[in-house]
């Protein structure tokens, strides 16, 4: 217990930390705005020209709330892959191995400090648009049930961000592989249209995937809830967490191996 | 003439700045391409599903896409500066642009090249080749249509980071304003009702960076240019004028600062 007490006082602080600048806090939130706003007007243009309230089991409303959902999970991403690979290249990440606490679980501590606050603002803004577009929010159950696989998508991105931050061992430039991970996310995750409404080999290939446990997921139990698709859908993470989860170890040994920090 | 020619100097710098690691401009380059080519899947996954949007199809995504991306490019790679002019304002940077005997302004922006716009400004050609609409005389109209997209873009970014000379922090909302501009300026202007198009053309002037660019892309038409034409010269005269009057407020922060 004692040995989470450090990672759990890191969590903390930058937790505190992100509540020290609210001006920023709120405008960052904010961008959430204009995107719910566009998706409203793309959407209700779509249902309306397809002349019915359904389509694939989604309605209008239900569509909204889970772009609300999609949004607050991507828009509260930390930029960790950076940080990180900013530490690798600039060599202040000398500073930080040498301290008494694990390099990953002092990122994953750091970053889900970054990241919880900005989920609530994200949820609470998106929240209130869709509520004033689309109508009242799912129903509780729909909240309990996205809370567990809002944790595991936030362990599962911790794990590729970190992955993609500590290729900066091994690369000079890690921002195209930022740029291509969030694009799978945004297509093979269901990001901008739910992953119902795609053609069934996609769906297919999409499961498949870490992607869609990490936005289709949660997104799908915040609106559609029900046991059988929790239970799938926390399996799904645990699987991805463990295998991603150990490709990162491995790949830490073999990045600090490699390190080498010159000058003082 | 002798700002274009110190104009070329400086690019010619940032070129060489850039190209000095020549993997790493390689690979966002050609990560951007293929950034844009996934981001643009989602719509024909879209379009695949839904055919068209009010009569717009996949086929004006092409274009429009396009045009956006090339601007943004061509704005990323001549005017990265553009984007962080409210920092360099907090941080009294400009003192180093206000003591040399050149255009404030044109010498700050100009100061920075985003490697990979290079990607944008090259994808943005491709995406109007795939459009299906791919004409020679249609592809002078891209050319133009992009350096006035373009001509909009910087000046909504200078706009946009002028406010820092007057309410200081700027990055937050900045980044939502461009956000907020490349979103709207990339969906259907046909989603749009009149009021919000009033905003599309005046506070986020979105329509004048991808659908009215699109259009005149698509067909050459004298009142689309000109109306194109006209925004953006509005929207520069309002940026260099907004810029110039948030310049007699600036405050140097006497910090000792190096540009590299």
């Amino acid at each position: 217990m004692n040995f989470l007490r450090k990672y759990w006082a890191i969590f903390q602080i930058t937790l505190i930390n992100s509540l020290a600048y609210p001006g920023e806090l709120i405008g960052r939130s904010l961008m959430i705005v204009p995107f719910m706003w566009i998706f409203h007007q793309l959407w209700k243009v779509t249902f309306g020209a397809a002349g019915t309230d359904i389509i694939n089991g989604m309605t209008l409303h239900s569509t909204m709330w889970y772009l609300m959902m999609a949004e607050t999970i991507e828009l509260s991403r930390p930029q960790l892959a950076r940080t990180i690979s900013e530490n690798v290249k600039d060599g202040s990440i000398a500073y930080i191995l040498n301290k008494p606490y694990n390099f990953l679980l002092y990122q994953f501590s750091n970053s889900m400090g970054e990241t919880v606050f900005r989920a609530v603002m994200n949820a609470v803004f998106g929240g209130l648009v869709v509520w004033w577009l689309a109508g009242l929010p799912p129903a509780p159950l729909g909240w309990v049930f996205a809370v567990p696989a809002l944790l595991g998508t936030w362990i599962m991105n911790f794990c590729i961000a970190c992955l993609i931050g500590l290729s900066a061992f091994l690369v000079e430039e890690v921002s195209p592989f930022m740029w291509i991970y969030q694009k799978f996310v945004f297509i093979l995750g269901g990001f901008l249209i739910p992953l119902d409404f795609y053609p069934d080999w996609l769906q297919a290939i999409a499961k498949s995937l870490p992607f869609a446990y990490m936005i289709y997921g949660p997104a799908k139990l915040f609106v559609a809830p029900s046991m059988e698709l929790l239970v799938h859908v926390l399996s799904m993470q645990a699987i991805w967490i463990a295998a991603l989860g150990a490709i990162l170890v491995l790949s830490y040994r073999r990045g600090v191996a490699y390190l080498t920090v010159n000058g003082g | 003439m002798k700002h274009l020619k110190f104009l070329l100097a400086i690019w010619q710098a940032n070129l060489q700045s850039v190209m000095e690691y020549r993997v790493s401009f390689l690979t966002q380059v050609v990560g951007m391409m293929l950034n844009n080519f996934i981001y643009f899947a989602i719509w024909l996954i879209f379009f695949d599903r839904f055919k068209d949007v009010r009569g717009w199809g996949a086929s004006d995504m092409y274009v429009t896409f396009g045009v956006l991306a090339s601007a943004f490019g061509l704005v990323s790679l001549f005017f990265g500066n553009a984007f962080v002019l409210g920092d360099i304002v907090n941080n009294g940077r400009l003192d180093y642009y206000l003591s040399l005997p050149r255009p404030v302004l044109l010498h700050a922006v100009a100061s920075r090249m985003i490697t990979s716009g290079m990607g944008d400004f090259t994808y943005g050609f491709i995406s109007y080749a795939l459009s299906g609409q791919f004409a020679w005389d249609g592809l002078l109209r891209f050319i133009l249509a992009i350096l006035l997209a373009a001509v909009v873009f910087a000046s909504f970014l200078i706009l946009v980071n002028s406010l820092a000379f007057w309410v200081g922090i700027v990055s937050s909302f900045t980044n939502l304003m461009i956000n907020a501009m490349l979103t709207f300026g990339i969906y259907p202007i046909t989603l749009f009702d009149n009021y919000a198009k009033l905003i599309l053309f005046t506070v986020i002037p979105a329509a004048l960076m991808g659908a009215v660019p699109a259009e005149y892309i698509r067909a050459a038409s004298w009142q689309t240019l000109a109306e194109l034409l006209l925004g953006a010269m509005i929207l520069l005269g309002l940026a260099v004028s907004v810029f110039r009057s948030g310049l007699k407020r600036y405050e140097s922060g006497s910090a000792i600062q190096i540009e590299v």
